[in-house]
């Protein structure tokens, strides 16, 4: 019994991990840009895609596509940026919110006509490899993420408190009519946050891939995921969005046993409803953070 | 209640606008008598179809500004409530589609009074969460809902069982269903709700101000909103003669009732109708050119328009033609809808 709840806050904490990665940089981009990227899930998509192709035409391990990968998808974000993003910055929130839904249709729906709506998985040597610990499972690659996404998250919290272009990026988040008074150049500021964002969700992409298949539309089963964990951590927060991501981990997990599996969704999409109508802040969200939702 | 179509009973009809609606209405009546092209009825019936539930998305969507994503599940509700019923009581289904308007406005207003306290994407994500949920329960409760395999419906035909083997009745009904939202929205397009929901689409808290009591008048427009829709659910249920979750709860289905009048023109009666006319047109015949061959082919063309809609048009067909032959004082309610200013000059 006290096992079995262990292993379940096991997986559902390396789980959570997953989605904290894959979160931050939704949060992120949120907070600067104040637009919510319904197309972050497809870069997901195209993350693990490059993953897996790199992995079955030259062979490159997964983790070792991490150097591949991250430039290609802060690449693509810059692009998209420029081309989707920065002509509507000014628009109301749902001209944005329909132009970033229709590059995730686009995207999802290249997707499939290049790659077809096959499964596709990458099988290594440590794919189905687990840790045994008193009685406990871990699988290791799931393990490796977790590690993997707490550093990455660690990484990117101390590039914003120390960095002169972190530091810019914080002051556009709070205030961006001041940070321009102070000289912040604010388009680049936009460009570079949505390139990082990209890219931090492009290796959640690739340390995703060892355990996980990729498929056109796998980009949307993890999106609507992402945006309850940026919710709960309070949109814009990152250390937010990653205790929230590891909650969501958990609630999965758990209510995927003790209740059933189908209604683990349920269960977290009711949570995100209440969170929004309660204290839309977030649970960690900074007073006044909710007045990002207005106009 | 002001009502601008009995004062000058016949007024309108002078104006090329007025006449040119009674001519399209028309045609759309000899229509079927003429043309028995299954196909091309199909997809007269989709145009239609999504003119109205453009139209009764816009209500809330356009007029007052709260872009909901989640109308399919008022849609999902609808036809739930008629078919569900229907299998278990053998209710008529245009019984159904009474209880689906009751039930469905009863969780419109139940669920839009705390909704509405969320404003910009807050709202649209919850509406998009509703929607899941809705689904997910309706998969998961199997024993009562039949779950993901879906419910056929009994093929009892007649105008009594709502259910046809020609084309002809599905598209008289649906005609008179949208010819209802349009009369519906220029209505409201005209009167004192109207411009208070536009008022508080452009300033909330100024129209707060002047004495618009926002929240009742949104929830009013909310539930005006859902019950058309359920009552769109209704008409597509009946005219596949199958609902099944992934279907009727679907995303997709809330972004094609936003995008039509999107398209057309928001927040004006007759924007859905273009929109659904130019729409709907374009993504059967790409559907039915590349969906065999290229499977996602369309679909990307379809983003791809999205995109280019809102960056280059974010008025809608209508607002170019205002812009290009409208008078002085129909360009000057052009002014963009309720632009934000994040301290950049553009």
């Amino acid at each position: 019994m006290v096992q079995e709840f262990i292993q379940l806050t096991i997986n559902g904490l390396l789980q959570g991990g997953i989605y904290s990665l894959i979160s931050i940089g939704l949060t992120l981009i949120f907070g600067v840009t104040r637009i919510v990227n319904f197309a972050h899930g497809e870069f997901l998509m195209l993350a693990m895609y490059a993953t897996y192709f790199l992995f079955h035409l030259i062979g490159i391990d997964p983790y070792l596509s991490l150097l591949i990968v991250t430039p290609l998808l802060f690449v693509l974000g810059l692009i998209s940026e420029r081309l989707v993003i920065h002509p509507i910055l000014n628009a109301p929130s749902f001209m944005q919110i329909f132009s970033t839904v229709g590059l995730s249709v686009a995207l999802q729906n290249a997707a499939l006509f290049l790659f077809t709506a096959d499964y596709r998985s990458i099988r290594t040597a440590y794919s189905t490899k687990t840790l045994l610990a008193s009685g406990l499972l871990i699988s290791l690659p799931r393990l490796i993420a977790f590690i993997a996404s707490t550093l990455i998250s660690f990484s990117v919290f101390l590039f914003l408190k120390k960095t002169y272009i972190g530091k810019a990026i914080r002051a556009v988040a709070q205030n961006r009519t001041a940070s321009t008074l102070m000289g912040i150049d604010i388009r680049r500021i936009y460009l570079f946050t949505f390139g990082l964002g990209t890219a931090l969700v492009g290796m959640a992409g690739a340390l995703l891939m060892p355990v996980y298949y990729v498929f056109p539309t796998v980009g949307s089963l993890f999106v609507l995921t992402a945006f309850v964990v940026v919710v709960l951590g309070g949109m814009g927060n990152l250390t937010g969005a990653f205790i929230g991501g590891l909650i969501i981990g958990l609630v999965e997990s758990y209510s995927g046993f003790y209740l059933a599996t189908q209604l683990k969704e349920a269960v977290y999409f009711i949570i995100f409803i209440l969170v929004l109508l309660l204290k839309p802040s977030g649970l960690f969200g900074i007073v006044g953070s909710e007045e990002m939702g207005e106009k | 209640m002001n009502l601008p179509l009995f004062p000058s009973l016949f007024q309108w009809l002078k104006h090329p606008r007025g006449y040119l609606a009674l001519l399209v209405l028309a045609a759309l009546i000899l229509f079927p008598m003429i043309v028995h092209n299954p196909f091309v009825l199909h997809l007269l019936i989709m145009i239609l179809f999504y003119a109205a539930l453009g139209g009764a998305w816009n209500i809330i969507g356009g007029f007052a500004g709260q872009l909901s994503l989640g109308h399919a599940a008022f849609f999902g509700v609808g036809a739930y409530s008629c078919v569900l019923l229907n299998l278990y009581t053998g209710l008529n289904p245009w019984a159904g589609m009474a209880v689906g308007i009751l039930t469905t406005s009863l969780f419109a207003a139940a669920i839009s009074y705390p909704s509405f306290r969320l404003r910009g994407p807050f709202f649209t994500l919850v509406t998009i969460a509703f929607a899941e949920v809705l689904r997910i329960l309706v998969i998961y409760f199997k024993d009562f809902t039949k779950g993901s395999a879906g419910i056929t419906i009994p093929q009892k035909m007649g105008l009594a069982n709502f259910a046809f083997r020609e084309k002809g009745p599905y598209l008289y009904i649906i005609l008179s269903f949208a010819a209802g939202v349009f009369l519906i929205s220029y209505l409201i397009e005209k009167s004192r709700f109207g411009y208070h929901l536009v008022a508080l689409r452009e300033d909330e808290d100024a129209a707060e101000s002047l004495g618009v009591k926002t929240s009742r008048t949104k929830v009013k427009a909310a539930v005006l909103s859902a019950a058309l829709t359920s009552i769109g659910g209704v008409f597509y249920a009946q005219y596949i003669l199958f609902i099944e979750p992934y279907s009727e709860f679907s995303l997709d289905l809330s972004i094609q009732f936003a995008l039509v009048p999107m398209i057309g023109g928001m927040g004006t009666a007759a924007g859905p109708i273009i929109g659904s006319f130019v729409l709907t047109p374009l993504q059967e015949l790409l559907r039915s050119w590349l969906g065999g061959k290229y499977a996602g082919l369309h679909l990307v063309i379809y983003g791809c328009i999205l995109m280019l809609v809102v960056i280059f048009m974010p008025q809608g067909i209508l607002g170019l033609i205002k812009k290009r032959f409208g008078s002085r004082e129909e360009k000057s309610s052009l002014r963009p809808i309720a632009k934000k200013n994040h301290g950049i000059e553009d």
